[in-house]
């Protein structure tokens, strides 16, 4: 795991009014434990992975508590999980990232609301939206309202996030319906503080098992129970949600003295409104405001009476809502249309923009918008305008892969292989690999969902009169791949090629142990191997690379191309992840120095004079430790490729000098620190050379 | 007490990897020492694999007693223009804040090591893709209420410890931040390992930015030759070393022509000349490979300790056009069509992984560098100098007709770089653009022929791999399709 909770987890013991210092996603986790959960899952992905790694370093806690922590397969599992709360009253909370999660989780998820749980089911969405994100951009709302779930969606602040779950769980037991929580990424690591309770223990859990099953049809999804939980939904358990979400007010009103005119806001957007209304000169940095906010810490279902409410003496209301289609505002209009409240004018997305993160800087020129006040807008404007002027345009720094990762090869050996066999089609898939489609390859053509890189490929590949290539995770191919893509395409008698990108763990979201992880934690089993699993779904062409090995990968790729062989054919490329690679090894060489010890370290670099600074070597590889610096040479004047400090001698420069017969600039130094007796004398034969005849000396 | 009206607003411009959540805990930690409410929020997501990524603080100045209860509202996004302390890690990510609207002239203090990380987009260009870093330093000079730039990164490796330490001295020696240097530096020594060498790096940024240090100034960029006096002494220099003092009088008879030409013009076209002229064939790489002065260079750059042993291990590949370089010129002329013919330069390559430091692996490289009085027989003198007389007469003729189109021509050179396929494609750019625009050209008018040849040569240059890949070698590249021959 990239990041180690040990010490944050101490936090998951604190008692009755103790303070809790940390993040956000942290205090989600506390606030499950405060509720009584009696298991816990998910899947890893930004911004949550780290609720998967924190119950991961709190088993013993958990343990103690008797809940049970499940790391799913993937969203789907982790949602169907959530089955043990629909004939018993226990506790049960799962958390993935949205939507692309919970896409994944959406069967599973409709059949849960369908059925409707006796114990609390909670499922806490992180939101990937907007800056930095690397999903597409969509909205849980609507998954909320297609399967009648509950979204919540707290103002970001750490006391209101824990009430909330705890809520949460009271009002899906209390509808018998499980319950979202959304928490954009800001939200998921902003640091705070809040009062914690005591953690609980389930009434039932693996301490206390549940006597009896219960069997009840009206809870199975076929007819006709389904018609009746459809009824169930709207007669019983909506109303039921409304009546407590008003009865906890679980929506606040923030009274203001400007009555005829309103905000709305999710929860989540409420710090951006209070800030855009302070920098105004409308709010003081308290919050006390002039303008009256309606913050709907639940944002599905809306509660048409509160609503009404709030709007009866305003002439006008804003919506702030992130994300679109504008399905708040859409509501809002709906509801006082039918309550005949037809004199107030809803704003909303005619002064805001549909899509897009709602940053302070959005909010604020969406509310200046709206109360006349552009003034504060131009500034700003001007501003960025200055230093445009100044500036130009700085070139972009996407996120990449890591020094000496062991895909970046794999990609430089298919840039060799295509100069040899032409281009061909590469459908891509989700992973750290996917940061080949940046600059400086450019590789991969499409890319449709996590473990989906060879589902498809089906189609496209029986396009081309020469075969195409597919790439997909270790990740992705537990996740689904191995059956809606290995599986799939050997039944069909398919013909491509597949290239698995082994390199050990979950790593785009935080290295998390894998089925095919070289090691594992002791709550795991270990030796699962992709290999075996390909052998048993019947694939008969497998080759093993060593992803260093560019031209072997090259060769490889190509024999793929040109076999005879029909039929699925995949290569496993294999290279440790560099970030747990060298996370090991640090410490282990560390002690090596220090007791004295022999050891190697080795380092690539670039002869400064006989390189002619023309990058191919950056553009075949991009590591960020192959980088360029000023000309040494008075007589040139373009940059030369360097190495700096931080190559971890992964040899890939080495291999592609070699395998792209790119320059002879390269050298790979191995310096021997605590040289025995033998290295010295050998150094001492090799220095009588200096200042003889035969040696330069200049 | 007035409670201050609004909270100070920090946002952290870094790179995946530097340390920035690390300074934001700090951050966080001061403020708790201080008794100040704060807030700190991150986008962690795959920004963290080496792409730019922010941290954003709010910390309200005022103590808790102070608030009597009360909750500052703390905002999850840095707005623009509302940004008190900018911090970036590194230049381009200064220059993207400014660009993003958060340096403020009445507000804002910046502070910004001046040291670049390069972006691969400036990185994998043919030529110099590099984004000018004054630019930056002069925008934040005037668009920052204060401005704290420079190398931090250096500092920081001195005092042997990370960027943000130094960064975070910087700010609270800034007198921006409402924090305490006692418990910016606790906080510090609260984060356990490596707190030693991190207070040292505090220190030395919260020095130099409080003015008790003089700003450290960057060291200045290796000298580039341009006077023509001095490229001429370069040139003959390089030469002499290259292939004898005969070699260099050639360059200075080729070079008689330009004496008296246009100033820009002939010292360029000296240079390249002299660049050309020594061009980089196996003797001469084995030549530089086995200098005494490139093994003390080696050990300098990967940092090895007096007393270790460095072992240092060439990547060559020497194939056909290795071995018909070195032939006599029926030969190797011979063999490279041959070669060509069936589309096999590359296929006969063999990897070699020589131990130049080793007695043998010297031994072998340097009797390579011994063949250089064999050089004036060999194929790929003949080529290279044929080549050289043909450029040197264009840029001659050219000469007669404007300076400005010759100086267009003698650039041309730059294509000719690299090695193995690189160097073919780059040949074969030179070829098709010095067919098609300066021995046929589309116009008579020299400001339009020099304008098409500019253009032509930085397509060339933008994009090397790209046009080329699917094409056939020596087919025209696009850019000729545009430019139309008569
Ligand atoms: S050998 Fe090259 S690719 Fe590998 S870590 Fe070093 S600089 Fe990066």
């Amino acid at each position: 795991m990239e990041r180690s909770f040990k010490k944050e987890v101490e936090l998951l013991k604190l008692g009755d009014g103790e303070t809790f210092h940390g993040e956000g996603i942290l205090a989600v986790t506390k606030a499950l434990l405060q509720s009584g959960v009696a298991y816990v899952g998910g899947y890893q992905g930004a911004p949550v992975s780290h609720v998967m790694d924190v119950l991961n370093d709190a088993r013993d806690i958990l343990d103690d508590l008797g809940v049970h922590v499940e790391t799913n397969a993937n969203e789907a599992g982790a949602a169907a999980m959530l089955g043990a709360s629909i004939n018993y009253p226990i506790r049960g909370a799962v958390a993935f990232k949205s939507t692309v999660g919970t896409n994944v989780a959406s069967d599973a998820l409709s059949n849960l609301a369908s059925a409707g749980v006796r114990g609390g089911a909670l499922v806490v969405l992180g939101e990937d939206y907007g800056e930095g994100s690397s999903i597409i951009q969509e909205r849980s709302h609507a998954f909320a309202m297609k399967s009648q779930m509950w979204l919540l969606d707290p103002r970001p602040n750490l006391p209101k996030i824990v009430e909330m779950v705890e809520k949460g769980f009271e009002l899906s037991e209390a509808s018998n319906t499980p319950v979202m929580l959304e928490l954009r990424i800001r939200a998921c690591h902003v640091h705070g503080t809040f009062t914690t309770k005591k953690n609980l223990g389930s009434k039932n859990s693996k301490k206390n098992p549940i006597a009896e099953p219960d069997f009840d049809f009206g809870r199975i999804s076929l007819p006709p129970a389904t018609y009746a939980q459809e009824k169930h939904k709207i007669e019983v358990r909506w109303p039921a949600a409304v009546a407590f979400i008003r009865k906890n007010k679980l929506n606040e009103v923030f009274a203001g003295a400007m009555s005829d005119t309103g905000i709305v806001c999710q929860g989540g957007m409420y710090n951006a409104v209070i800030r855009a209304l302070q920098l105004l000169g409308l709010a003081d940095a308290f919050g006390a405001t002039r303008v009256p906010i309606y913050c709907m810490n639940v944002a599905y279902p809306m509660i048409p009476e509160e609503t009404v409410a709030f709007c009866a003496d305003k002439k006008r209301v804003l919506v702030v809502e992130e994300g679109q289609p504008a399905f708040i505002e859409d509501a809002l209009q709906a509801a006082l249309r039918r309550a005949d409240a037809n004199l107030t004018k809803v704003h909303g997305k005619d002064m805001l923009p549909l899509g897009g993160e709602y940053t302070g800087e959005v909010v604020l020129t969406g509310i200046s918008r709206f109360l006349n006040r552009d003034v504060e807008i131009n500034a700003v404007k001007k501003l960025k305008t200055r230093a445009t002027e100044l500036l130009g345009t700085v070139p972009a720094r996407p996120p990449g892969f890591c020094v000496g990762c062991p895909e970046r090869p794999v990609f430089a050996a298919m840039k060799v292989a295509e100069k040899a066999t032409g281009a061909f089609h590469i459908s891509a898939d989700i992973g750290c690999h996917t940061f080949a489609t940046l600059p400086p390859f450019n590789i991969g053509h499409t890319v449709l969902g996590y473990g989906l890189g060879l589902a498809s490929n089906s189609a496209v590949d029986t396009m081309f009169g020469k075969r195409t290539l597919t790439i997909m995770g270790d990740g992705g191919f537990w996740h689904n791949g191995l059956t809606s893509g290995i599986a799939n395409s050997v039944f069909n008698k398919d013909d491509g090629i597949l290239v698995i990108m082994k390199n050990g763990y979950s790593s785009a979201t935080g290295t998390q142990e894998l089925p095919s992880s070289p090691q594992h934690s002791e709550s795991k089993s270990d030796d699962m191997a992709i290999e075996r699993a390909l052998a048993g779904v019947g694939v008969g062409w497998v080759k093993t690379v060593d992803n260093y090995r560019v031209g072997d990968v090259a060769k490889v790729l190509k024999d793929a191309m040109s076999t005879e062989y029909k039929g699925l054919k995949v290569i496993i490329a294999e290279g440790e992840c560099q970030l747990e690679r060298q996370r090991k090894l640090r410490p282990v060489v560390a002690k090596q120095l220090s007791e004295g010890k022999r050891t190697i370290k080795v380092k690539y670099g670039v002869d400064e004079d006989t390189c002619t600074g023309d990058h191919s070597c950056i553009r075949l590889s991009g590591c960020p430790t192959l980088t360029i610096k000023d000309n040494p040479d008075p007589l040139r004047r373009d940059p030369v490729a360097t190495v700096i400090d931080g190559c971890v001698g992964c040899g890939l420069c080495g291999e592609n000098a070699h395998a792209a017969v790119l320059c002879p600039s390269f050298y790979r130094a191995e310096i021997i620190q605590n040289p025995g007796f033998f290295d010295k004398a050998l150094n001492k034969l090799r220095n009588a050379f200096r200042g003889t005849t035969i040696h330069q000396r200049n | 007490m007035n409670l201050p009206d609004r909270p100070i607003t920090i946002l952290i411009a870094a790179l995946g990897g530097e340390g920035g959540g690390v300074m934001a805990d700090w951050l966080i930690d001061a403020s708790a020492q201080c008794g100040f409410p704060a807030q700190s929020t991150s986008i962690p997501g795959v920004a963290q694999r080496t792409g730019a990524t922010t941290y954003y603080l709010e910390v309200f100045p005022a103590t808790v007693s102070q608030l009597n209860g009360r909750q500052p509202v703390f905002s999850l996004t840095a707005s623009p223009g509302n940004v008190d302390i900018m911090v970036a890690s590194e230049l381009i990510e200064a220059g993207r804040a400014m660009q993003n609207g958060f340096v403020n002239p009445e507000r804002t203090t910046l502070i910004a090591s001046t040291h670049r990380i390069y972006a691969t987009i400036e990185k994998m260009q043919m030529a110099d893709g590099r984004f000018d870093s004054s630019r930056v330093v002069d925008a934040g000079r005037q668009l920052a209420k204060q401005a704290i730039l420079f190398d931090m990164r250096k500092l920081a490796e001195d005092s042997g410890t990370v960027i943000n330490a130094v960064l975070f001295g910087a700010m609270a020696g800034s007198g921006a931040l409402p924090l305490t240097r006692e418990a910016c530096e606790q906080a510090i020594r609260g984060g356990g390992r490596g707190a030693e060498a991190s207070l040292r790096g505090f220190t030395s940024g919260f020095d130099i930015a409080a003015g008790a240090h003089p700003t450290p100034q960057s060291p200045a960029p290796p000298k580039h030759a341009s006077e023509i006096g001095e490229i001429m002494r370069l040139g003959i220099e390089r030469l002499t070393d290259y292939q004898g003092a005969a070699y260099a009088d050639l360059f200075l008879e080729r070079m008689k022509f330009f004496q008296d030409k246009d100033k820009k013009l002939s010292s360029e076209t000296a240079r390249h000349l002299a660049l050309w002229m020594a061009y980089e064939d196996i003797i001469r790489v084995a030549d530089l490979k086995t200098r005494a002065s490139r093994f003390e260079r080696v050990r300098k750059e990967v940092g090895a300790k007096e007393g270790e042993p460095v072992v240092v291990i060439d990547f060559l590949k020497p194939g056909i056009e290795e071995l018909a370089s070195l032939l006599p010129h029926f030969l190797g002329k011979r063999l490279i069509s041959w070669a060509q013919a069936r589309g096999k330069l590359d296929a006969y390559n063999i990897g070699m992984h020589i131990k130049t430091s080793g007695v043998f692996g010297y031994l072998m490289v340097r009797s390579l560098a011994w063949l250089k009085p064999w050089r004036p027989h060999s194929f790929r003198y003949q080529e290279e100098q044929e080549m050289i007389e043909h450029w040197l007469a264009r840029v001659a003729e050219a000469a007669q007709r404007s300076p400005a189109l010759a100086l267009e021509v003698a650039q041309c050179a730059t294509l000719l770089k690299g090695y193995g396929e690189t160097h073919r494609r780059g040949k074969a750019n030179f070829l098709a653009l010095m067919d098609a625009l300066v021995d046929n050209p589309a116009t008579a008018d020299t400001v339009e022929q020099a304008g098409a040849i500019r253009k032509a040569r930085e397509a060339a240059l933008a994009d090397p791999e790209g046009k080329a890949l699917g094409g056939a070698l020596g087919k025209p590249v696009t850019w000729l399709k545009q430019v139309g021959r008569t």
